[in-house]
Order: C-alpha cells, then structure tokens, then sequence
C-alpha cells in the first residue's frame, strides 16, 4: 500500500516534457476560431480593395459596415447558440415579427410608441422561450422545432399584418408620440471626418464585446461550451443545461428585437414578408466565423468577422459593377471560399501547436 | 385580511395601467385615418358568384394593396365572393391558379408575369369553362393565353414615355432599381426607359431584393457611390423609392429620384419634393375592373376591350397634380 | 456462502457515508435490482463486482442521485435521504466519476476541472487562479500537463479519469464512485488509477469502486459485493474472502457446482462431466468444503 504524496512545499520547477515540441506562439494564436475568419476578411478586403477603386473610400467602407451590422446584430447571439449546440431557423423572420408588433400595437391603439417596443420586447422573448421550452422538453431536434416556428411566424407575419391594417406593410408610425426619440435610440446615425456612420454597426460591435466576454470570462460562458460540447457531461456535474438553453433561446428573442426596431425606426415602415432567408445568414456568418455545427466550440468575434465578410462580399460585388445575374453566385463562391480557409488554417495551427 | 390586501393591490395596478396607457396615448395613429374610407356603391341584387384574383405579389410590396383595394370594392357591390391569393414564384402561382380551377369558381382574375409557366394553366381554366380576365402584367402576350380582356398599362409604352420625360428633365445617367429578378414587366419597364432617353443619356440596371429594406438601402447607396455620373435614379415600386430616398442622401448623391407606382407614403414625398414624380398605372382601376368587367360577362355576356388591352395608365403624378390625387393616397385606393 | 459484515469495534462507532438497505430498483416490469445491501465508510473502499448486465449501472446511477430505488432504503451519514438530481447527490458530497467520463472534449483542461463549480470573482471568473489550481492539483497525481489550455480530449485515457477523479477530491466529495475507471486502460494506467484509489482513501473519503476484474478489486477492497443478474450474490469483508474465492464467484463457481451436482444425479456419461465439474469448482474454491472426491 502506498502513502500519499507528501504536498510539495515550493512549486516544483516546470519539468518541459521532452516529447514535446516547443509550439511557436503564432500558431497558438492562429488555432484560435477567430482567426481563420480573420485572414479570410483581409484576403476579401484587399481583393475588392484592388478591384473595385469604389470600395476604398469611406464612405462605401460605412455602407459596408451598415449591412454587416444587420445580420451580424443576430450572428452574435446566433453564435452563442450554436457553442450551445442548438439552431433557430426562426431568427430571420422574428425581427420582422418585433418590428411589425411594435408598430402595430402602437398604431391600432394609438399609443406612444415606446409601449409598442416594450410590448414587442415582450413578444420577442415569450418566442424565444418558446422555442427553448419545446426543444429541451420535447428532445426534438432545434432545427425542426424552429423550422416550425420559422413558418409559423412568417405566416402571423403576413397574415396579422393584412387581417390588422390590410395592408402588407405596417402603416407609417412617424406621427405617433415618441417617434423621435425612439429613432434617436435605435436608429441615429452620427458623422466621423465627414462620413456618415449609422449607430447599428456601434451596438453590433458593443453587443459583440458582451458576448465574447460572457463567454470567454464568466461562469455562464463555461456553461454555454459546455451544455453544446457535451449536454449529458454538463447535466452530470450539475449544469442546469435545459435551463442553459432557454436562456440561449431567449438572447436570440432579445436581438431579434432590437434588430427589429433598428429596422424599424431606420425605415418606419416595415414589409411583412421581410426576413426569409436571414437565418441562413446568420448561421454562416457563425460558422465562418468558427462554430461548429455540432456544437461546443466557437467565438462570438468570429461570428462579427463572418457578419463583416457577408457585407464585404455582398457589397463589394455592386461596387465593382460585377455583372448582376451572377451575384448570388459569386456571393456563394467568396462564402465558400472564405470557409475552407477558415478550416485549412485552423488545421495547421492546430498540428503545428 | 390577505384577501383584501391582494384585492386592493389588484385594484392599484388596474388603476396605474390604465393611467399609464393613457398617458401613453399618442397622436396620429389609426384614430387619425379612421375617418377616411374607400368609396361604396351599394350592392348588386344578381346572383352570388365566386371569384379567384391570383397575383405574383411578392410579400410586403404595398402596391398590391391597392390592387386589392379596388377588386374588393367592385366584389362588394356585385355580389361577388372574391377569394385573393399571391407568390412571387411563377411555379407556385400556377398552382394557385390550378387551385382556382379545381375549386370551380365562377371567374379567374389573374396577372403573368412569367408567360412560360402561367400561361399554360390559364388555358386549362378557359378549357374548364372559366372566363379569364388578366391584368397587371403579360400584356404582350394574354390573348395567346386565352385572357378575355387585359386590363393594365403596356410596361414598354410606359417605360418610353418615363425615358422621354426623363430626357426632357436633363438627365444623362439613369439608375433603373429592379425590385426582383425575373420578372417581364419590370424588365420591360427598364427596357422602354432606356428606349425613351435615346441618345440623350444612358441607362443602368441594378437588381435588389425588394424585400429587404436594409439590403435595398445597402445596395443602392454602393451602387451610387460607385458610380457619381448617375444623376437619376428611377424606381419601380414605391417602397423601394421610400428606400430610394435614404440611400441618395447616404451616398451623397446629387441624383433626381422618380418612379413607377404610388402609394400614401411617397404620394407625400412628391408633395414634398423627394421624389419628382411618377408613373401611375391606377392599380386600383386594375383591380376594380378585372372583378367588374367578369360581373359584367357573367351577369351579362359583356366584353370590354375588343379584344385590345384596355389600358389603365401611364398617368404622371407630379408636383402639378399630387394635391388632388393625395386625398385618396391617404385611404390607400391611389 | 454468503455472511453479515461485523462492525469494526476498533473505533468509535461512526455512521456509514452511504448505506443501502435491500435496495431495488424497478422499470415497469422489469426488475433492475432487489435485494442490495451495502456500505462505505470513510477511509474505506467498496468494490462492486459484475459482469455486464449484472445490474451495475443502475445501481450507481441510484447511489449518484440519477434514479431513486423502488423499494429499501438510502442513507448517508446515517439520514435517510431521496435524491431528485445528481446535483444534489454532489451537494452531499457523493461525486461520481462515470466510464465516460463527464468530461467535454472539446474544452480545455482548465474549463473542464471547474466546470459547474467556476471560481467567481465577482461577475467573472478568476481564472489565473483556476488555472494555476488545476494545474498544481494534476501535478499532485503526477500528471505534468505543458498547458491546461489544451483541449481535455487530447489527453489519454488515464490521464483523463485522474483529472475527472482530481476534480471531484477537489471539490470535497466525501465518497468517490468510480465506474469501471480501469476497464479502458492499460496496464500502467490501471496502476496510476489504483494508485489513487488508495490514495484517496488515505485522504479520509470513501470510495466505491465498480469493476468486472476482480484482480484490480482484491488489493484496495475493503468490501466486496457481488452483482449477477440484478441480484447480490455475496457480499463479503476483506478478511472474509480470499482472492480466488472472490474470482471464482464472478467465474459463476456457485453456478457450476450447481451444475455439477445435477449433473452426477443423472448417472452415466453425465455423472463424469459432473464429476470433473465438482473437482473444478473445488479447485476454485467456491464449493461449500466438499471435497467430491471423499
């Protein structure tokens, strides 16, 4: 029978362990998930940069940044959901469901419109409950479950909006109480060295920065790696893994409002059948930016970069007067593109740490 | 003592919601356009008939509202049940349109834009026995289809009539904003532009999702400034002029806006000098017609037309004009 | 054969960590478990032998808080508990490290040493510290990782159950369940975990130690218990049992000396199978002092 080890006094001296290769740091760096997205976003940059003489000036640079930020205002959270091994294919089409209840509601009750937006912040997180609750108590699949939800919203979209106003588009809300002062909140703009900046893209990076530090410096972030790498590992040591993912579920309920009401103080209108096909976006976006589909590994960063290639690409091919039958095309090719280089360079980081 | 004291704390939040609600009422808002509504004209004593309108509209685009507007006026007074349904894919249109024939209505009022894969289904409901009536889009071609009357603007003699109108104003370079792909009526309209400006100006064509406020935003102020000889920009559906207007002051853009279509919004916009004017088709006559004139045929064998397309527009609705047209934008039947 | 465990006089009389009394689990119609008694007291181990199928998983899956028996009792320090989640079970101080693990492949050493049990300082965590913790922690078991940073699931399988058994000594688990933790391993491995086994029992806890090899059972049991078919078919102290006893048994020795008997009361070719049987079980030393030879 052995005796326990005595506790060291001092910290023994690091003992390198000679079956290893002193890794270089640069690779360390580069098997982050962020950075292979990165070195895509510079390959695009400079690519349009050299081609398309529009894209330099800042002006079009602030466009660029401006489309980014809306789909990258759901890739965050998009992100975090999909670290959390789980997708909503409802996110698209539930920003339009935000903006269409904030208008509405104010607009049939004449109300300030302020009570609107708190009435679709209401809505938008009891979807994202919703969601969570029927994935975690049912063990369906997320992606069918908000296939579901996907469709069912997109149909109350067209349809409260028609039965409500008959119209298909929500009525002009800039002479309600409150206009001005919510559009001043969600969807101002403000000039740097002479170039318009639209505040969208100064939450979309502020809202990226939370993220990545709730999940890189907090509990919750161990959490959220966790209960995607491995739900039944999390569950055993005691992670409240379902309420883990109602919680992920509702952050994307509570970016689908805000985006929504960018959306909707930006143009004051809004069309019902808008936000088909976002979702598609916004999971590439995560997934260029290094998630996995499976779950459990991936940053919110990279996320924001892949949000920034999407408008870099979609952008910069009406820059350079590329011939429109071929856009989406091209869009899909650059994606693919800047995909496999993500992958190819987090391979070698990873064999040559 | 609970009781009363959560009956009284009940009776406390009724009472600061309805305060706070109140306070929180608004200005504008529906109360304000509650007062206007579209014309009535009583009702028909003919027999019920049922009526199926299939149009290609793509979610959210307002112009179709207006179509809408007028087709259920007319069914209100002729005793028509009208039974509306839309896709912005001509595949799933057409099979709209099957639905309309296995459901044995009494008329079909139908739009193609897409004559390939529309048209053949249009024969199949005149074979059953259906009177077809077409309206909006495919006016080169609805007789071929079996359409009995057309009702819309030919997009080409419009889209001439813009270019010339448009060279007139000075214009060198034109932006032509196409809302979606595909789609022979707006091509047509771009095609008969650059036809109207001659060799007075060139024209361009950008493609945007009309669907999308933010990317049609996004693409139009990339397009202008990448291009800062483009000094008009025509558009071919309301909402993307509203749009329009936004990305021209994104991008600094000194270009003239005009467009095809109206709507209340951006009625006010040409009142207001955003917009120069556009063209209108008077959706609402296409729409009111096609239910009108099937009334007609089925009540009484009458046939408009002569076999010619009865054309709505292009009318101009400019600085001139908008007062008076205004009024009626406002309730949405303009 | 099977006897009651007498109680150690030696010492002041303290109440078992965990004692089930005739615990039974049913599904239905199906009968898991029935009858099981055990205990574990501080500084001992308790091994739990089976085959596959014998019953074992859901015994642990009833000690680590996963299921609640059926019927019979649970007790920990003497206080009849029923536990609704393995949290807790953990909140006891009854860790259980499972075959596979718990562990997150993907996340580094770090994440996975405190994951559920984050040291926070304030709204974040202090990670230099749960780092530099872990780090020190493994190199107590003699495992020298160049960087806790690196994914858990390129470690072998050694090294991960002793950062999954280090965890949960870390945390103040009073009694350990370890399950099968040397069915994967290698020889050298096996050691390592054996060695930690007692090394943990020397830190005062109480281990329970589920296994199907009876060679890696007998040196650091203090108790053994056996499983077949959902059913206890011996539970046995130390000093009780010899170690060929003990394999015999989980060879089925009880079985085949059944057998044997049955077979010599057919007669003829039958009776010398049986025979030959009966000597077998004698030499395993599973028959009950009956020499067939005499």
């Amino acid at each position: 029978m052995t005796q326990a080890t005595a506790q060291p006094e001092l910290t023994p001296p690091p003992v390198r362990d000679e079956r290893v290769r002193r890794g270089s740091t640069l690779a360390r760096l580069f098997a982050r998930p962020e950075m292979g997205a990165l070195t895509g976003a510079i390959v695009i940059y400079i690519f349009f940069f050299a081609i398309a003489p529009a894209f330099r000036n800042a002006g079009s640079f602030s466009t660029v940044l401006y489309f980014s930020s809306t789909y990258g205002l759901l890739a965050t959270p998009i992100a975090l959901l999909m670290i959390g091994g789980e997708f909503d294919l409802s996110a698209g089409v539930a920003v339009t469901s935000a903006a269409l209840t904030a208008a509405l509601f104010s607009y049939e009750f004449t109300l300030n419109i302020w009570v609107g937006v708190v009435v679709a912040l209401a809505v938008a997180l009891a979807v994202g409950f919703l969601n969570g609750w029927i994935v975690v108590r049912t063990g369906i699949p997320s992606f069918l479950v908000t296939l579901g939800t996907f469709f069912m919203l997109q149909g109350l979209n067209l349809a409260l909006t028609q039965t409500i106003t008959n119209q298909v588009a929500s009525p002009d809300i800039s002479s309600l109480q409150g206009f001005s002062s919510a559009q001043k909140v969600f969807a101002s703009s403000f000039t740097i060295g002479g170039v318009n900046f639209k505040i969208s893209i100064v939450y979309w990076i502020v809202f990226m920065l939370i993220a990545t530090w709730i999940l890189l410096r907090t509990h919750i972030g161990n959490w959220i790696f966790s209960v995607g790498g491995s739900a039944p590992s999390a569950r055993a040591v005691g992670v409240p893994v379902a309420k883990m993912k109602i919680g992920l579920f509702m952050a994307v309920g509570l970016m689908a409002w805000f985006a929504g009401m960018n959306l909707l103080f930006q143009f004051n209108t809004i069309q019902s059948g808008q936000g088909v096909g976002n979702e598609f976006v916004y999971i590439i976006a995560a997934v260029v930016g290094g998630c996995l589909l499976t779950g459990g590994y991936g940053s919110a960063v990279g996320a924001a970069i892949g949000a920034f290639i999407f408008g870099m690409t979609n952008q910069g091919i009406v820059l350079a007067g590329w011939n429109p039958d071929w856009f989406t095309f091209f869009e899909g090719a650059l994606l693919l593109g800047a995909i496999l280089l993500n992958t190819f360079i987090r391979r070698r980081a990873e064999a040559a740490k | 003592m609970f009781r009363s004291r959560n009956k009284a704390l009940a009776a406390a939040l009724i009472a600061i919601s309805a305060v706070v609600l109140a306070a929180c009422s608004s200005t504008g808002g529906k109360k304000a356009t509650e007062q206007a509504s579209a014309p009535s004209a009583g009702k028909a004593n003919t027999p019920h008939y049922t009526i199926a309108m299939i149009t290609h509209a793509a979610p959210g685009d307002t112009f179709w509202d207006i179509i809408r507007a007028g087709a259920t006026a007319a069914a209100a007074k002729d005793n028509i049940t009208l039974k509306y349904s839309n896709n912005d894919d001509p595949t799933q249109q057409a099979t709209l349109i099957q639905d309309a024939i296995n459901s044995k209505v009494n008329g079909i009022a139908v739009t193609d834009p897409a004559p390939a894969a529309i048209c053949p289904t249009i024969k199949k409901a005149v074979a059953a026995g259906i009177p077809v009536v077409m309206f909006n889009a495919g006016v080169s071609n609805w007789q071929q289809c079996g359409g009995m009357e057309y009702f819309g603007q030919d997009e080409t003699i419009a889209g001439v009539a813009a270019g010339k109108r448009l060279a007139a104003a000075g214009a060198k370079h034109v932006l032509c904003v196409l809302q979606a792909q595909g789609q022979v009526q707006l091509e047509a309209r771009c095609a008969g532009v650059k036809q109207g400006l001659g060799s007075e100006g060139t024209m361009t064509k950008l493609y945007v999702n009309g669907t999308d406020n933010s990317a049609m935003l996004s693409g139009m102020t990339s397009k202008l400034t990448q291009d800062k000889s483009i000094d008009a920009v025509i558009t071919l559906g309301a909402p993307v002029a509203l749009v329009a207007i936004q990305a021209i002051s994104q991008a600094n853009s000194s270009a003239k806006l005009y467009t095809f279509d109206t709507n209340a919004a951006e009625i006010a916009k040409i009142k207001s000098g955003a917009v120069q004017w556009a063209v209108d088709q008077q959706p609402y006559l296409q729409g009111y017609e096609s239910v009108d004139s099937l009334w007609l045929y089925l009540t009484n064998a009458n046939v408009l037309g002569g076999g010619q397309t009865v054309l709505t527009g292009p009318s101009f609705i400019d600085a001139s004009n908008v007062a008076k047209v205004a009024q009626y934008a406002e309730r949405g039947t303009r | 054969m099977t006897s009651t465990v007498e109680e150690k006089t030696a010492q002041p009389q303290a109440e078992p960590l965990v004692r089930l009394t005739d615990a039974g689990k049913s599904y239905g119609s199906i009968i898991a478990l029935s009858g099981i008694t055990l205990e574990v007291s501080a500084g001992e181990v308790t091994c739990v032998l089976g085959d596959n199928g014998a019953g074992k998983s859901t015994l642990i899956k009833i000690i680590a808080g996963l299921h609640q028996p059926s019927v019979g009792t649970y007790e920990v320090e003497g206080t009849k508990v029923s536990f609704s989640s393995p949290r807790e079970a953990l909140e006891r101080g009854i860790a259980t490290v499972y075959q596979d693990l718990a562990v997150v492949p993907l996340m580094p050493v770090w994440r996975n040493f405190f994951l559920g049990n984050e040291v926070r300082k304030g709204p974040r965590m202090d990670i230099p510290f749960m780092k530099k913790t872990c780090k020190s922690e493994l190199l107590d078991m003699g495992i020298d990782l160049r960087d806790v940073e690196q994914p858990i699931g390129t470690l072998s399988g050694g090294e991960r159950q002793c950062v999954a058994i280090s965890r949960a000594v870390y945390f103040g688990a009073k009694v350990l369940i370890l399950d099968e933790p040397t069915a994967a391993l290698g020889v050298k491995q096996s050691g390592v975990v054996l060695k930690y086994i007692l090394q943990a029992r020397e830190r005062g806890l109480g281990v329970i130690f589920i296994t199907h090899n009876p060679h890696h059972a007998y040196p650091v049991g203090d108790r053994f218990l056996l499983l077949n078919r959902g059913k206890s078919i011996g539970y046995y102290a130390k000093e009780q049992i010899t170690r060929d006893e003990l394999t015999g048994l989980m060879a089925g020795g009880g079985e085949l000396e059944q057998l044997s008997k049955e077979l010599e009361s057919m007669g003829g070719a039958a009776a010398e199978a049986g025979h030959e049987l009966g000597e077998e079980a004698h030499d395993l030393g599973v028959s009950q002092g009956r020499d067939p030879d005499e």
